[in-house]
């Protein structure tokens, strides 16, 4: 269950601003490529988190 | 733009046989390992997930649903987000019990041969639509190349689509068994799939650049066309507000677990551990890649008005914006989809039909070599999963599109979820409701979807209802939720109303909690590998068998002659782990079960603590937090207990060696490593005997037990106590310790000696002094006697008492010079040359001419010296070599010789006399203890010697006989601390 929290904690972070997400990504005045920034941004913290742990297991 | 049709073939028989190329050369290891075994290989070869539908269909599904196509990324790439939450352990359950298929995770998990079977049937039914989809895509898109307009509904006759298509699966299904069918790893495989993904992410970013540069002139003019066109994006947003989209999603992240290419590339194929972190952010980016260009080569085909299906437009946007060689690229980059998606659809569902349909039908092995049987089988799957696929194709007459075929095969694969779910989720879920609800779900996916696409149906009359129950593609929304519902509610109700068998409940708990549940110790009825051998070759042949054992033995290490029930559970295993990755998890059980079963253990719930440690000590990386905590509290007890200077051993009921410590090992001389698990009957003697014997009693204490060690007698101390194991109800364990008291027992030996001596010195003391005054009262009146009376008698009766006085007086001298021993103390010695003392003890002795005359050799030099007190030393020697003399025969020889050795000089004194029989050996030093006659000797002698030389601290001992070879002589070494200047020239 330990090794779950972090996960709980991200889906809580996801419900808490879904609505403000869900909005600005189909906001008809906003590129159309809104989605893509956010998949981008994913990216970017799992990698973030992925090179964090590499250099904590060395 | 029409191109010849005979380039195009020769181009994807070209790109086909670089893909055999690539992968050949990978496995005669002509390219380099870097490239091979590194992990962008990996993240890339995982990229056969999306296949021809998601290079082409995805399309369609953009212009349906809007942004709710990008679900289909969204469910795989959350998956491999979370890579070390969700695969991380399936892939150590994986490696583990090397379950290489869905069905046989859910055989594991529900340990039943029918899920394996009934779950390879619906995973058949599922897949082959997919396979239709991937053959489908590559034959129309190659008949619009070159031939340029819509794929129309196919005449009956056999037309050249038909025939690629057919050359198309024959190439695949070559590929497949040349580089697909060994057990072995599939580097070859995974090299070509990884290249066919970054074809295929390439072509479709290019096309998607040719979209937005080459059609509309920058993004600046794309963004320009969409606020001319708004009716395409308001198609973004809306179709995301219907209910289906959400069924999408779900449907997509079914797809994502249950996939059978999917769980292969992700859980089976994963060789390289780093890459589950790198692929949490590697393999989401080239989703992002594949999913970008979507929405840009869907406006880009209407800006052109390329006059295709809406599905074909990567290929139509190139070709309707005069590029050809784009043209090219895009049909290739679906070309590579649809073949990696092709081939290991087919590799797995191939495992999947081989262990769970023919193999539990059909016994093979026996006389004949299984591996041979084995591949020819798979081979012979692998060529009838691509004739079925292909035989689906054509009866489908192109009348679908690929989204309808990946949604049927998609919502199908949804029906495993709940199965899914409850194995890492719900381990009350059981065989019985999975098996229920997975047939019942199916069985209306299959009514409702598949039957319609077959034969052409739309209604199903129900007699009793007024209308007919409407079938069919347009009502997949419904069908999906209806399926799963009833699924679902089947999975639980039957679950919760039924209990799931001792072995079904075992598996659950290994699947759901953390693997380090507590596993059983079990009891073997086979005793060493050979029996292995011979109870396997029953069913797998002797060859096959013998193979088999030897390989297992191999992996872990372990000798042919192993008897250990530690180690012949961990064969078991082994066995059973190779069994499954060759015959899947199912009939390997089955085979292991009958041949080589586990007794039911003779005490309840016996915990296998050697296995806890071994897979503690395995898995330590991965436990965090609390689990983290208490393994470094366990391995502090565990190193406290190993380095305890106390031999410490603890047995479990059945007499297993459960742990051995450091001092255990010392003391015994058997390695833990060999020990370890072991039954207590097998190990050395005189350990077994000891151990065991004191197991069995009821004292918990035995004292001093003499062991023979090294020609040495040891005395060992043994204490027990009980203790519990770890399971509840377990038996109850014994902890042993070991006390070696063999130094104890000599101190003791020597201070009950020095005690006797010490008495023995206040006594004489006391003696002497009270004697002594007497004595000399009568020595005294014996001379007046003497002087004051002539009469010759008297004369001679005073001088007898005189002589006999002076008797006592040299007893009782003998007595005060024993008892003074130890008086003087080291401070007050001075260097003392040792040749000259044994000179002095020598010429005092040849005084005497009335005893035997010998021969004394003095050999000593003259530059030895000792610190000591010079008269005492020489009395050591008067005593010694009068000893000497008084045994050895008449005319015979004393040598007094002199050895130096690391820090003490050994001065030995060697007669030629009877030697000392092995009875007196014990006692000689012993005060008043002597061979000779009475009146003869005191007996002080000897136990004098052992004091002055103990004060000296040096040290006595006695070889006798001196001569081994005449069994004669008797040798007295002296050590005595030496002078540093001391030198033998």
């Amino acid at each position: 269950m330990n090794s779950q929290r972090p996960v709980l904690f991200l889906l809580l972070i996801l419900y808490v601003f879904s609505p403000t997400l869900f909005n600005w990504v189909v906001n008809p005045d906003g590129a159309w490529y809104r989605p893509y920034i956010i998949w981008m941004l994913v990216i970017a913290i799992a990698y973030a988190v992925q090179s964090r742990r590499k250099r904590h297991d060395i | 733009m029409i191109f010849d049709l005979s380039q195009v073939a020769f181009l994807s028989i070209a790109y086909l046989l670089l893909l055999f190329g690539i992968a050949y050369s990978t496995e005669r290891g002509w390219i380099p390992d870097a490239v091979v075994r590194h992990p962008l290989t990996y993240i890339l070869s995982l990229g056969i997930f999306a296949s021809a539908w998601s290079f082409y269909g995805v399309i369609e599904l953009a212009f349906q649903y809007g942004y709710g196509a990008l679900a289909y990324y969204l469910g795989t790439g959350a998956m491999f987000l979370f890579a070390p939450l969700v695969l991380g352990p399936l892939a150590e359950l994986a490696r583990r019990f090397q379950i290489l298929t869905l069905a046989d995770l859910l055989v594991f998990r529900y340990h039943s041969q029918a899920i394996g079977a009934v779950a390879t049937l619906c995973m058949l039914l599922a897949v082959v639509p997919l396979l239709a989809l991937q053959l489908q895509a590559v034959a129309d898109t190659l008949r619009l190349l070159t031939e340029g307009e819509t794929p129309a509904p196919l005449q009956k006759a056999f037309t050249f689509r038909e025939a690629m298509a057919l050359l198309y699966c024959v190439i695949l299904a070559l590929f497949t068994i040349l580089f697909g069918s060994n057990q072995e790893n599939h580097r070859g495989l995974i090299t070509a799939m990884a290249f066919e993904s970054l074809v295929k992410v390439c072509a479709l970013c290019v096309i998607g650049l040719l979209a937005v540069y080459g059609v509309f002139g920058g993004m600046g003019q794309l963004d320009l066309w969409l606020s001319q066109n708004p009716q395409h994006l308001e198609a973004l947003y809306n179709p995301m507000r219907s209910a289906s989209s959400h069924t999408l999603l779900l449907v997509f992240i079914a797809t994502a677990v249950a996939m059978p290419h999917i769980f292969h590339m992700a859980v089976v194929e994963n060789p390289i551990k780093q890459v589950t972190y790198t692929v949490t952010w590697a393999f989401p980016l080239f989703l992002l890649f594949m999913a970008l260009p979507i929405f840009p080569i869907l406006w880009a085909g209407f800006k052109l008005g390329v006059p295709m299906a809406i599905q074909y437009f990567p290929l139509g946007v190139p070709m309707w914006a005069d590029s050809p060689g784009l043209a090219i690229l895009a049909f290739i980059g679906g070309l590579s989809a649809a073949t990696g998606a092709l081939v290991v659809i087919t590799l797995s569902l191939t495992t999947m039909l081989l262990n769970h349909w023919l193999l539990p039908l059909f016994h093979f092995g026996g006389r004949y070599n299984i591996y041979q049987q084995l591949l020819w089988l798979r081979r012979c799957i692998i060529a009838a999963v691509f004739i079925c696929g292909y035989l689906f194709y054509l009866s489908l007459d192109n009348n679908y599109s690929l989204t309808n075929l990946a949604l049927m095969a998609f919502i199908e694969t949804l029906q495993f979820l709940p199965g899914i779910f409850a194995v890492a989720y719900w381990p009350r879920g059981n065989r019985l409701g999975v098996l229920v609800g997975l047939s019942a779900g199916s069985l209306i996916w299959a009514v409702g979807l598949l039957l319609p696409l077959a034969t052409g149906i739309t209604a199903l009359p129900v007699p009793g209802l007024a209308s007919a129950i409407p079938l069919g593609f347009e009502h997949w929304h419904t069908i999906t939720l209806l399926s799963l519902s009833v699924n679902v509610a089947l999975f639980v109700l039957l679950s919760l109303a039924t209990e799931p068998s001792d072995e079904e409940r075992y598996s659950a708990e290994i699947c759901a909690e953390d693997e380090l549940s507590h596993p059983m110790r079990m009891a073997l009825d086979v005793y060493n590998p050979k029996e292995f051998k011979q109870r396997l070759s029953q069913r797998l042949g002797r060859d096959n068998a013998e193979e088999e054992v030897d390989r297992a033995l191999r992996q872990l290490n372990l000798s042919a002659s192993e008897r250990r029930p530690y180690a012949l559970r961990r064969l078991r295993d082994q066995l059973e782990v190779n069994l499954s990755r060759l015959m899947g998890i199912g009939v390997a059980g089955e085979i292991l079960d009958e041949y080589i079963p586990y007794k039911v253990p003779q005490t309840r719930a016996t915990s296998d603590i050697n296995l806890i440690e071994s897979r503690l000590s395995q898995y330590r990386s991965h436990l965090t937090g609390m689990a983290a905590e208490l393994n470094n509290l366990r391995l502090y007890h565990r190193n406290t207990l190993q380095e305890l200077p106390l031999a410490v051993c603890s047995l479990g009921k059945d007499m297993e060696v459960l742990m051995w410590n450091r001092a255990m090992e010392e003391l015994t001389g058997i390695p833990t490593d060999e020990v370890m698990g072991s039954h207590l009957g097998i190990i050395p003697e005189p350990w077994s005997s000891l151990i065991a014997g004191f197991c069995r009693s009821h004292s918990s204490h035995r004292y001093k037990q003499q062991v023979q060690l090294n020609d040495r007698i040891h005395w060992i101390s043994l204490h027990k106590s009980s203790v519990r194991g770890p399971a509840a109800h377990s038996g109850e364990d014994q902890v042993i310790l070991l006390e070696d008291v063999t130094e104890t027992q000599l101190l003791e030996q020597e201070l009950v000696h020095s005690e006797r001596l010490a008495s023995v010195g206040r006594l004489a003391a006391g003696v002497a002094h009270e004697i002594g005054n007497p004595i000399t009262g009568i020595d005294c009146l014996a001379q007046n006697l003497r002087y004051e009376s002539d009469s010759e008698e008297v004369q001679e009766t005073a001088s007898q008492i005189l002589s006999q006085t002076s008797r006592i007086s040299r007893i009782v001298q003998s007595l005060v010079s024993f008892s003074h021993i130890g008086q003087q103390s080291p401070e007050d010695f001075q260097p003392v040359d040792l040749k000259a003392c044994v000179d002095e003890a020598i010429h005092l002795l040849q005084l005497r001419r009335d005893k035997t005359q010998v021969d004394f050799v003095n050999q000593l030099q003259p530059q030895l010296t000792v610190r000591g007190d010079s008269q005492r030393l020489i009395q050591v020697f008067v005593n010694l070599l009068s000893n000497a003399r008084d045994a050895s025969p008449e005319g015979g020889r004393v040598t007094v010789s002199a050895a130096l050795q690391k820090e003490v000089i050994v001065v030995s004194v060697t007669d030629e006399g009877p030697g000392i029989a092995a009875e007196h050996r014990e006692r000689i030093l012993e005060p008043f203890f002597t061979t000779k006659e009475p009146g003869e000797g005191t007996g002080l002698g000897l136990s004098m010697v052992y004091s002055i030389i103990d004060d000296h601290g040096g040290h006595i001992d006695i070889d006798s006989p001196a001569d081994r070879q005449r069994q004669i002589g008797a040798r007295f070494n002296i050590k005595l601390p030496r002078q540093p200047q001391s030198a033998l020239s």
